[in-house]
């Protein structure tokens, strides 16, 4: 019976079976892992170097791919448990731009306190994901339908809480300024070397990664994806859980928003414009499908850092943000193609 | 009738190192209708995909009107005559009949533009041919699953027109719909088509076959008459001789656990199709297995549904009681806490996550037992998933597997050890070996035998009579969503149908 008692608590994704067989499922499962390796040589290789140092691996330069990845790795931290459940959430970058404008108005135009502050973004981003999540679940809309009204809901909101204007944070004490310590949001730690934005990026993915992978709500994530009319007769409360999830998308959004404001030391409307694309994306090419059941956070952390160190290898090589654009849409073929190649081999699509 | 229009010599198929055909003969005749066989895994897909080009056999010819022929691919069997019909229709539900017959090779006038006309007046001339009256400008969508069964097979001959290959062409159809089938089967054959017929129901092949083949472990084990006696078909596919499909009853009904009286549902709306049940009184008691009988749309499915809160939202009224309490089975969750678990008859599609592993499936319906303060126990699931191998052997013994990979009866026997693991009381069981091997039906049969003897009580739909007459301790008959009759034990097929038509026997 020591075949039947591996209950497949490591594998998320279902494609288990093939793990010893087949080579394509293996590259799948690590696409992510296997691309940001390539990335990262390939980085080295045409690396410019300056007296005798590649530039790409310089710990300044890494803790800029690192730092300048964590806002979108964040939402798509978030993401990952919408997708699993076959599900879509388009507001996201619109909900990070209204949280940066209200995180900075609250303390410059508002005198509220830091830790009021925070926390009441990230209640208002967890509302605002929780109110998509049930007008999709009780109108049976599709996710892509009420996310995109709420796209439009969250930077119509900011539009008017900011007056479309930059929110400029300054620090200090007194009423009209923030805390100085909200600046460290900017910073980095360990002997200057680790922002501050990653150390929440991480730690949020930490986090995720436990939820979804050991517990009971992480399950019902993938039951839902995997097949949600099974889901539903089999005893899984599938309306609630996909509120939470939308929940957990907005709540993901304003932590991306706040980190924003913290990092840039203002809040403005119009920013976080395409980032729900770009979390889309590196939820994708970490390997969880659109199409639900499957996916991992490891795989999306992944992801998110190699688009990254991609955008920042050409950027070094001095190459122009067009063809930055058209190297992520080929690697976004590529992996919905290697998954595509997965399926049909595993024989489930005709 | 007797010249060999198709044969296949001596066919070997590996795939790695599987050995799918070890050597198949098989002929068929012009205008036959030849049965195949076989459990699943038997090879009779194999050897149909070969015959229709999927795969190339490594050994062995096959033969067309006695000339050697090789199929690289699909489209070179269809040149040579041979088409195939697959369970799921190739049919685009959105599109209407004439455009379905025509897709792919539309007729056009001159600059490109659709002939609908042309194509609507030779898809009534096809339909016609074969006596049935389809509105041609009708949404396949919109027509019965018999309809577009006959559409699909239209459509499949206007391109191939010697051999017509027919896989489980009657999982899904009525009996009237069925009987429709093989008349145009009859028809066909008698213009020198030659059919291969699929199929799991062994009681349809002296209807409609010339003859039978039946396929075990990748050979042939026989070609017989149609008539040969349902034993020998059965220990000819099995490969023993199965004594009894069904299992004995080994203990009587103990109190009783769903007790319903003048039970009426009330939909909150009306739903087109959907029969709803009115004056229902049924009890069913612990230890019981008891059948619902019915023709199509009689109610069966709606009434299973109905008591589990799932299908059209709406309240009952009159007596719906489990333990003697009255319930309101109006919700899942409701129907849940009071012990009913439900098994549809669509297991692919509201039973299991097919791209997920078998071990996941096996607990989706009791993940709360298994994570104490919501945390998943690796322990608690393991013992869970074990009990689910051990009481219902399931092959292959892997966990890991994603169940889609699993056969038609190994994946039913998940679907239900799945829901036995929540321990409910009562089990609502609708087709519960639609599209299974007879080997796989006979231990779905002792299973649930089994669980009745240990008190669990058992609610039966099916559309199978032999199925429901040997199974079942009780058969209630239902017709236009009321219940008309009830029998024990030991009632013939004929008076169970007579109850059920309305006719009088």
């Amino acid at each position: 019976m020591s075949d039947t008692s591996t209950a497949d608590t490591e594998m998320p994704s279902g494609k288990t079976a093939q793990k010893r067989r087949d080579p394509l499922a293996l590259i799948v499962r690590f696409q992510s892992l296997i691309g940001l390796v390539v990335v990262v040589i390939g980085g080295i290789i045409f690396s410019p170097r300056r007296h005798g140092q590649i530039l790409f691996i310089a710990p300044d330069n890494i803790a800029n791919i690192v730092r300048a990845v964590s806002e979108t790795g964040i939402i798509a931290i978030g993401m990952t448990f919408v997708i699993i459940t076959a599900g879509i959430d388009l507001s996201v970058g619109a909900l990070l731009g209204l949280a940066s404008v209200v995180t900075a108005t609250m303390m410059i135009n508002g005198g509220v306190g830091l830790v009021p502050t925070i926390l009441a973004v990230l209640l208002a981003g967890v509302v605002f994901g929780a109110v998509q999540g049930s007008i999709s679940t009780r109108f049976r809309l599709e996710p892509f339908i009420v996310t995109l009204a709420g796209l439009q809901a969250a930077r119509g909101l900011a539009l008017v809480v900011s007056g479309n204007e930059y929110i400029n944070i300054s620090y200090g004490d007194g009423p009209g300024l923030a805390p100085p310590v909200f600046a460290i949001l900017g910073e980095r730690l360990f002997n200057n070397v680790v922002p501050v934005a990653t150390i929440v990026f991480i730690a949020f993915a930490a986090i995720a990664t436990v939820v979804l992978n050991t517990t009971r709500f992480g399950r019902y994530v993938f039951a839902i994806g995997g097949n949600e009319r099974a889901a539903r007769l089999s005893g899984v409360p599938v309306s609630a859980v996909k509120i939470t999830v939308y929940a957990i998308t907005g709540f993901a959004a304003a932590l991306a928003g706040i980190v924003h404001a913290g990092q840039f030391n203002f809040g403005s409307a119009n920013d976080g414009a395409g980032y729900e694309l770009t979390a889309i994306a590196a939820v994708v090419i970490g390997g969880t499908s659109l199409f639900g059941g499957a996916g991992s956070m490891v795989g999306t952390v992944a992801g998110t850092i190699m688009l990254g160190a991609l955008a920042n290898v050409l950027q070094l090589n001095n190459i122009t943000p067009a063809l930055q654009l058209l190297a992520t849409a080929a690697i976004i073929i590529l992996a919905a193609v290697l998954q595509s190649l997965v399926r049909r081999r595993e024989g489930l699509v005709r | 009738m007797t010249s060999p229009l198709l044969t296949m010599n001596g066919v070997v198929k590996r795939f790695g190192g599987v050995h799918a055909l070890r050597g198949v003969d098989f002929e068929l005749r012009v205008g036959e209708i030849h049965a195949l066989l076989g459990e699943n895994g038997a090879g009779k897909s194999t050897l149909m995909n070969i015959l229709s080009g999927v795969h190339a056999p490594d050994e062995g010819t096959i033969t067309i009107d006695g000339a050697p022929v090789h199929f690289a691919n699909p489209r070179e069997a269809q040149a040579a005559g041979i088409a195939t019909i697959f369970q799921e229709l190739d049919l685009v539900p959105g599109l209407d009949v004439a455009a379905n017959l025509f897709l792919g090779r539309e007729l056009v006038k001159p600059g490109g533009f659709l002939d609908v006309a042309r194509m609507r007046e030779e898809a009534r001339t096809r339909l016609t041919a074969i006596e049935l009256d389809i509105d041609v400008e009708r949404p396949v969508g919109e027509l019965s699953i018999g309809h577009r069964q006959v559409v699909a097979i239209v459509k499949a001959l206007s391109y191939a027109s010697r051999v017509l290959i027919m896989d489980e062409p009657t999982a899904a159809l009525t009996v009237s719909e069925v009987d429709r089938l093989f008349t145009i089967m009859r028809k066909l054959s008698a213009t020198g088509v030659g059919i291969i017929y699929i199929s799991h129901r062994l009681e349809e092949v002296p209807q409609v076959a010339d003859r039978v083949t039946v396929m075990r472990d990748g050979r042939v084990a026989g070609t017989t008459a149609p008539d040969a006696p349902q034993a020998e078909l059965v220990s000819l596919l099995v490969g023993r001789p199965l004594e009894d499909l069904y299992p004995k009853r080994t203990r009587t009904a103990g109190r009783r656990l769903l007790h319903l009286k003048d039970a009426r549902f009330h939909p909150a709306r009306a739903s087109a199709g959907w029969q709803v049940p009115q004056n229902v009184s049924l009890d069913v008691h612990e230890g019981e297995i008891v059948g619902l009988a019915g023709v199509m749309g009689a109610g069966r499915t709606e009434l299973l549904s109905a008591l589990y809160g799932t299908g059209l939202a709406g309240r009952w009224a009159g007596t719906v009681e489990v333990d003697d309490r009255p319930v309101r089975l109006e919700s899942i969750r409701a129907a849940r806490r009071a012990g009913v678990a439900l098994v549809t008859d669509d297991r692919r599609g509201s039973g299991l996550m097919l791209r997920t592993a078998v071990g996941r499936n096996l607990v989706m319906s009791v993940l709360r037992r298994i994570s104490p303060r919501g945390f998943m126990s690796i322990a608690r699931e393991a013992a869970a998933v074990a009990r689910s191998f051990g009481q219902f052997d399931i092959r292959p013994r892997n966990a890991a597997m994603p169940v889609g990979a699993l056969s038609g009866g190994n994946q039913q026997k998940v679907v239900l050890a799945k829901e036995i693991l929540g321990n409910p009381r009562l089990l609502l069981l609708d087709e519960p070996t639609r599209g299974v091997d007879v080997g796989a039906k006979a231990e779905i049969y002792a299973r649930l035998r089994d669980l009745a003897s240990q008190g669990l009580g058992i609610l039966v739909a099916s559309s199978e009579m032999p199925e429901l007459i040997g199974l079942c301790d009780r058969i209630v008959v239902l017709r236009e969503g009321r219940n008309v009759a009830e029998f024990e034990r030991g009632v013939d097929e004929h008076t169970v149908l007579a109850a059920a038509t309305g006719k009088a026997s």
